[in-house]
């Protein structure tokens, strides 16, 4: 799912700061999984900012809304009238529905809470990883099912660099070399093979670099 | 008992300081705050309120208590391996944990709340978790104008 | 040859191959690449531009190269995929070979995040490997990465690449340097050595893999400078292994740099004489001034003399322009000159005449001087063009110089924020501890047990007040309207039900009042005389013993609570005491406090507390009491509605709120009456009510009916299910039975049941028959469930045979319906079931549950004398469908099949129940789903009271326990009368009244 974690408070203040009324857009998609955007943070967030305004002696008019999705139409109609009653509706879902309520609600001041961070797995409670850069261009079935675009820091190809050294990343001990783990898993299966064929040098169009992204199904267009 | 009566008269000599709210819960803090009650103890300036389980609350009623006039707030549960709900007041503690982190943010001293942990029906824990906000308090500029 | 480099020459040549490395600056300055370039000039055979090394914005290596080129040294240009993606490589490269470069040195590079701009975006668009097979590829197949064909001046580079023996996996290390290779290598530079075991170990399988024979290796030295710097590579430049060996030699060597340097001849040396090993590359970091010194002392030196190297760039374009003014300036030189000797010669014309001799000997003059500016000029130009050589140089460098300087920074490492791994481990512990709470581990239900046990004895006052519900039997406003007879008889059994309990809890005093108001009422019943001889002889046991107490100590110890110790009950009255103490000390009550001070000291004799309170209770005894006294300790469950005296300044508003929340007025006080209210029924039918509303508007029509399911014969039976609607939509269909309750029984002394359950029927726990006739007899119950828990495996165990027996009388003990209910355990169950039914004669009792995995056995037993079944399912439509198929294929009849979807409790997943329970009934009654036509058996008393709410004691907060337990029973019964149950089997008397006045209401 897509992580995303929410902006310092004093910024999401500087953000709202001529703001009076204000509707807090919380969505029960990812970011309500990975507890930065549901109902639950909509009310943290509701709180401390009218705490805050009030500390600053602005006092400031906050509504609390959780939708289902904001990246599905169908979901954000009701926002493009409810929308013009704020004077900005603070999303707190990842970037696409930031994006997608000002596309859609061109009368809504739309501001985002959260950054969006990666897409990652839920490690345990409390923590995240990324596990996936969305290339476009799966290459899982080499690897072992380990990604080296999304979990190498210099997205290798070809094996581990030089750095790796005990199984560990050389930019951050507290990462595993991906790449090493790779080795292992792929020796263990007897499928060391891939490991000395040259990769070749990669299309980078599908990650995004070919322009933004827009997939089409014909069968499933109105 | 002799703090107890320090706790009032300090108190009441800094009921200018503001007011204190209390998440008690049912089952210890409460037992304590009711004794302390019906000795006539509790001060004016405390706002005691009263949980099933401190582990059911949730942090915007801890930021609620600010924003409704409390210049300090501290959760009162029970000792953490003698919990009524098993684990509830470590709960307990962890919101009052992220709560100081959004005080922080909102550039209030994240020093205005805090957690006790009470063994049931001791009134003393609750004299000192008062007298510990109340000092921490009484060096702070007041929160809410007056 | 590839490149016709010198390095190139050198290698295939066999020698020995020396090459060094140069480290442009952090700045534009042009001379410190050429002194660089000088010092190492004639003592490596090719020099190492690094390109931006550890990420630290450097001059370019394109740039520095071309300026150790221009010295006459041969660079080998490094790149990386860092900073350029395959556009900017690819330009480069053109460039380099444009301008005479002829090394490559492919690497990935070194991640922005160890240099001065950590927050850099890396480009890695490519990796070393990829990089290598680029480059082959457009000097071989002279093609761009992207296919294209490069049309001419295809880039010329020998090709190298880097290789690390010292980082991990080490066995990938090899295999890694065989791709380079393959992808393009014609040379391997390593990591710096000091581990020579190690690197010889790897040479050894570079060997096995025949790489030495198609890649030339140089190994990787340096120089230490210190032991502070061999002590940082080792600790954090990662895959750099300095042995111990190296740091002890720095340690204790006099100079330091010195020993530094024999150190790398050493090594050079040793690896020297490595199998495979094709030359040295000497990385003097900043010490480039060493590298002569070890090249000599490694017997490397003097170099072979650098044939090719020649700097190709020339400005042509400025070349010329000089070129062409010097030419214009001898020209006007010559012009000015003949012009000059021209005048001359046409005044020597004028003269011809006059002087021919002097004629001719003035020509051959002027050609003279003629001859002499045009020496001049030529020598002019020859100066020009040394000049402009100079010019040139210093032209084409200012070109590439922009070099910004940086300030280095080095993040911090730990980026991801740490894991609360004890948070983690505690929070795992607390839900294991409650997951086994709440399953049957004897231990488990025992801890729990004393919890809760503990905290209801500290909350003795007002406990002991709401747990004993019959203080005082007001007769109820809203009782049922009975004959008086009937009303005189419940009420007898009432009070001899009430008096059996307080005798249960000791309460002898109440209970025969309780006797006495019976016999008063009727004073022929057995079991108030019975219950009044008992209550009186308990009354004389306990008097001697009370007044004994009575005395010194009004309050006593009161009962230690099971799950305590007496020691641990006694320390924790103790504490209480002396807060009682203390806190009526403060309100003056000193008599109060002598008395709570002085039993917590005869109970405790140390308790230094309680000593410091007497003393301090016994000074105030003596000196006037300002504070009107209290008459009762606060603590007491009666506490008086008057005022208390103002103790501290607490304003009225606080004190009024303060009472409020006292806890013991509110808590309304146990169950007095049994009995229900009807509903108010509604008269009028729904489609009168409705006025003018067109009926197909609110009306559905089923298509199928439940089947109907006999319990028992004869004149007490019943008969279950048969509606053709959903539960009470009587305006649709009709449900031509009512839905009914039946009381649970249990075969042995239940062990954990909340004693405001229990107390109905503490008096016959003991014999299963008597309950079961108490439910009838005085509870009315309509139909028995007899749970057979004492056959549980995992419980008492009780022999099936027993079981069965026991089983018999109670079914020959009642004339209602019975339901056998098992333990739950397939196989005991069968067991248990099929000896009954071979025991119970005529009476058709109902068996359950059946589960997939007992259902043929048990079925058959069914069917050979045609008893109803309970079908026991895992809240699943499918699964409660296909054990009812089975059964029909068994040769069951659906008729009598009663199905058990799996209750959860209120609070306890009944909304699961309710939804599956929902989805079946709609699939019977709207799409004739045959299979599930079945009625509803819902087993829930036993959910309900075993839930942790049911269990809490009474207290402000809470309520009222029996209230509780009570209210989420009956509303766990009308949610699944809501949900479709036909037979509801609970526990509490008045849940049962709550709920059967529900259906009453409602039908």
């Amino acid at each position: 799912m897509i992580i995303a974690e929410q902006k310092p408070l004093d910024e999401i203040l500087e953000m709202i700061s001529g703001i009076e009324k204000l509707l807090i857009l919380g969505c029960r998609g990812c970011v309500a999984v990975c507890s930065t955007g549901g109902d639950k943070e909509v009310g943290i967030l509701a709180s401390a900012l009218r705490l805050g305004r009030k500390k600053a002696g602005k006092p400031i008019e906050i509504d609390e809304e959780t939708y289902v999705r904001q990246c599905d139409p169908e979901y954000l109609e009701p926002l493009k009238e409810d929308g013009k009653k704020y004077d900005a509706v603070l999303s707190m879902a990842c970037g696409v529905g930031v994006n997608f309520i000002a596309d859609l609600c061109p009368e809504v001041n739309v501001l985002p809470a959260l950054n969006t961070s990666f897409y990652g797995a839920n490690l345990s409670s409390g923590e995240w990883a990324e596990m996936c850069a969305g290339c476009g261009a799966c290459v899982l079935h080499l690897t072992g099912g380990l990604c080296p675009v999304a979990r190498c820091a210099k997205s290798l190809s070809n094996g581990p660099c030089g750095g790796s050294v005990g199984g560990r990343c050389e930019i951050n001990k507290d990462l595993p070399c991906i790449w090493h783990q790779i080795c292992e898993k792929l020796t263990g299966r007897n499928q060391d093979q891939l490991l000395r064929e040259i990769v070749p040098i990669r299309d980078w169009r599908p990650s995004g670099h070919g322009g933004p992204r827009r997939r089409i199904r014909e069968d499933l267009l109105p | 008992m002799v703090n107890v009566e320090l706790m009032s008269e300090q108190m009441n000599n800094n009921q200018q300081i503001g007011k204190i709210t209390a998440f008690c819960c049912n089952y210890t803090a409460s037992v304590a705050t009711d004794t302390l009650r019906e000795a006539g103890l509790i001060p004016e300036s405390l706002d005691v309120k009263k949980l099933p389980c401190t582990g059911r609350i949730e942090v915007p009623a801890l930021l609620d208590a600010f924003e409704q006039g409390a210049e300090a707030v501290f959760v009162a549960g029970c000792r953490a391996d003698g919990c009524h709900n098993l684990s509830g007041s470590r709960r307990a503690e962890k919101r009052v944990g992220y709560t100081k982190k959004l005080l922080k943010e909102l550039n209030i001293d994240p020093g205005r709340i805090e957690m006790f942990f009470v063994h049931c029906g001791e009134t003393q824990p609750i004299v000192e978790a008062v007298r510990e906000m109340t000092a921490r308090i009484s060096k702070l500029e007041r929160l809410h104008s007056t | 040859m590839i490149s016709g480099s010198n390095l190139e020459q050198i290698l295939t040549s066999g020698q020995f191959t020396v090459t060094g490395e140069l480290g442009p600056p952090q700045n534009g300055n042009f001379d410190v690449v050429r002194d660089k370039a000088r010092i190492l000039k004639g003592h490596v055979d090719a020099v190492n531009i690094t390109d931006c090394q550890t990420a630290i914005v450097r001059m370019s290596s394109l740039t520095a190269g071309l300026i150790a080129l221009a010295e006459g040294v041969e660079p080998v240009m490094q790149m990386t995929c860092r900073d350029r993606n395959r556009i900017g490589i690819q330009s480069d490269i053109l460039g380099a070979s444009a301008l005479g470069i002829k090394n490559l040195l492919c690497l990935t590079g070194d991640h922005q995040k160890f240099g001065n701009h950590p927050q850099a975006k890396g480009v890695f668009d490519m990796d070393s490997i990829q990089l290598l097979g680029m480059v082959k590829a457009m000097r071989d197949d002279k093609k761009f990465q992207c296919g294209d064909e490069i049309k001419s001046h295809e880039p010329k580079l020998l090709l190298g690449a880097a290789a690390n023996p010292f980082a991990d996996p080490f066995e990938y290390r090899p295999i890694r340097v065989a791709k380079k290779v393959e992808a393009g290598a014609s040379f391997i530079q390593t990591q710096i050595i000091y581990n020579v075991e190690k690197f010889a170990k790897f040479m050894e399988i570079v060997r096995d893999l025949g790489l030495h024979e198609k890649v030339y290796i140089l190994a990787g030295v340096t120089p230490p400078k210190s032991v502070g710097m061999a002590r940082y590579m080792k600790k954090f430049v990662p895959g750099l292994d300095v042995t111990d060996e190296v740091i002890e030699r720095l340690k204790g060597a006099k100079d330091p740099k010195e020993e530094g340097i024999n150190i790398c001849v050493d090594i050079i040396k040793q690896v020297r004489e490595i199998p495979g090993v094709a030359g040295v590359h000497v990385m003097a970091i900043e010490w480039e001034q060493a590298v002569p010194e070890i090249v000599s002392l490694a017997g490397l030196s003097p170099r072979p003399g650098a044939k090719t190297v020649e700097p190709r760039l020339r400005s042509f374009e400025a070349i010329e322009l000089i070129v062409s003014n010097a030419k214009e300036d001898a020209k006007a030189e010559i012009e000015k000159a003949l012009e000059k000797s021209k005048a001359e010669a046409q005044a020597s014309r004028d003269l011809v005449t006059k002087e021919k001799e002097r004629v001719t000997s003035e020509i051959s003059d002027l050609k003279r001087q003629a001859e002499e500016a045009k020496a001049i000029a030529s020598q002019k130009e020859t100066e020009i063009e040394r000049l402009n050589a100079e010019l040139a140089k210093t032209k084409a460098w200012q070109g590439h110089a922009q070099v910004v300087k940086g300030l280095a920074e080095k993040r911090e490492s730990s980026a991801l924020s740490g894991r609360e791994k004890s948070a983690l481990t505690s929070l795992r512990s607390g839900l294991e501890a409650l997951s086994k709470g709440l399953g049957i581990n004897e231990d488990q239900l025992e801890a729990m047990r004393r919890f809760f046990e503990a905290e209801f004895l500290l909350h003795m006052d007002t406990a002991e007040q709401v747990t004993v519900p019959f203080e005082e039997v007001t007769a109820p406003s809203e009782k049922l309207e009975k004959p008086e007879a009937e009303a005189r008889h419940k009420e007898v059994v009432n009070l001899v039900a009430k008096g059996n309990v307080l005798l249960h809890k000791n309460d002898s005093a109440g209970a025969l009042d309780a006797f006495e108001k019976a016999l008063a009422i009727e004073p022929e019943d057995q079991k108030a005389g019975e219950g009044l001889k008992k209550a009186r002889e308990a009354l004389k046991i306990a008097a001697p013993a009370e007044e004994a107490v009575a005395p010194a100590v009004p309050e006593g110890v009161p009962p230690c609570p099971e799950g305590l110790s007496t020691e641990e009950w006694q320390r924790k009255w103790v504490i209480r005491l002396v807060a009682r103490g203390n806190v009526c000390l403060h309100k003056g009550d000193v008599k109060g406090a002598l008395k709570a001070f002085k039993l917590a000291i005869e109970l405790e004799p140390e308790d230094e507390k309680a000593k410091a309170g007497l003393l301090k209770a016994e000074s105030k005894e003596t000196a006037p009491v300002s504070v009107p006294a209290e008459p009762e300790v606060p603590e007491k469950a009666e506490v008086p509605p008057t005022p208390k005296p103002k103790a501290a300044p607490v304003t009225e508003e606080l004190k009024a709120e303060a009472k409020k929340e006292a806890p013991v007025p509110t808590v309304p006080t146990g169950i007095e009456d049994l009995s229900v209210a009807e509903l108010p029924k509604e008269t009028r039918s729904l489609f009168e009510r409705a006025g003018s509303v067109p009926r197909n508007l609110f009306t559905e029509s089923f298509t199928g009916a439940i089947r109907e399911v006999s319990l028992d014969e004869g004149e007490k039976a019943l008969t279950i299910g048969g509606a053709s609607t959903l539960p009470f939509h009587l305006f649709e269909g009709d449900m031509p039975n009512a839905l009914r309750v039946a009381y649970e029984v249990l075969d042995s002394e239940p062990e954990d049941w909340p004693d405001v359950l229990g107390k109905y029927y503490s008096d016959v726990f003991s014999d299963p028959v008597a309950w079961a006739r108490k439910c009838v007899d005085d509870y009315g119950a309509e139909a028995i469930c007899l749970s057979l828990v004492s056959t549980d495996p995992n419980g008492m165990n009780r022999p099936s045979s027993e079981a069965a027996k026991k089983a018999q009388s109670v079914i020959d003990g009642v004339d209602v319906p019975v339901i056998l209910w098992g333990c739950g355990n397939a196989e005991k169950d069968t067991e248990t079931l099929r000896e009954v039914t071979g025991l119970v004669g005529n009476r058709k009792v109902c068996m359950g549950p059946l589960s997939d995995a007992n259902y043929r056995s048990l079925g058959a037993t069914a069917m050979a004398f045609h008893l109803p079944v309970v079908a026991s399912t895992p809240i699943d439509v499918n699964l409660a469908k296909q054990l009812n198929i089975l059964l029909e294929n068994l040769g069951l009849s659906l008729d009598q099949i009663l199905m058990d979807p799996s209750i959860g409790a209120i609070g306890y997943g009944i909304e699961y129940s309710y939804s599956v329970m929902e989805r079946i009934r709609l699939a019977a009654l709207t799409q004739q789903d045959e299979k599930l036509q079945v009625p509803f058996i819902c087993n829930l008393g036993r959910e309900v009271w075993k839930t942790k709410e049911c269990r809490l004691p009474s207290d402000a907060h809470m309520g009222d326990q029996e209230r509780r337990g009570v209210l989420m029973e009956a509303i766990t019964a009308s949610t699944l009368l809501l949900a479709g149950g036909e037979l509801m089997v609970m526990m509490h008397p008045k849940a049962v009244a709550l709920t059967e006045a529900l259906i009453k209401g409602m039908m």
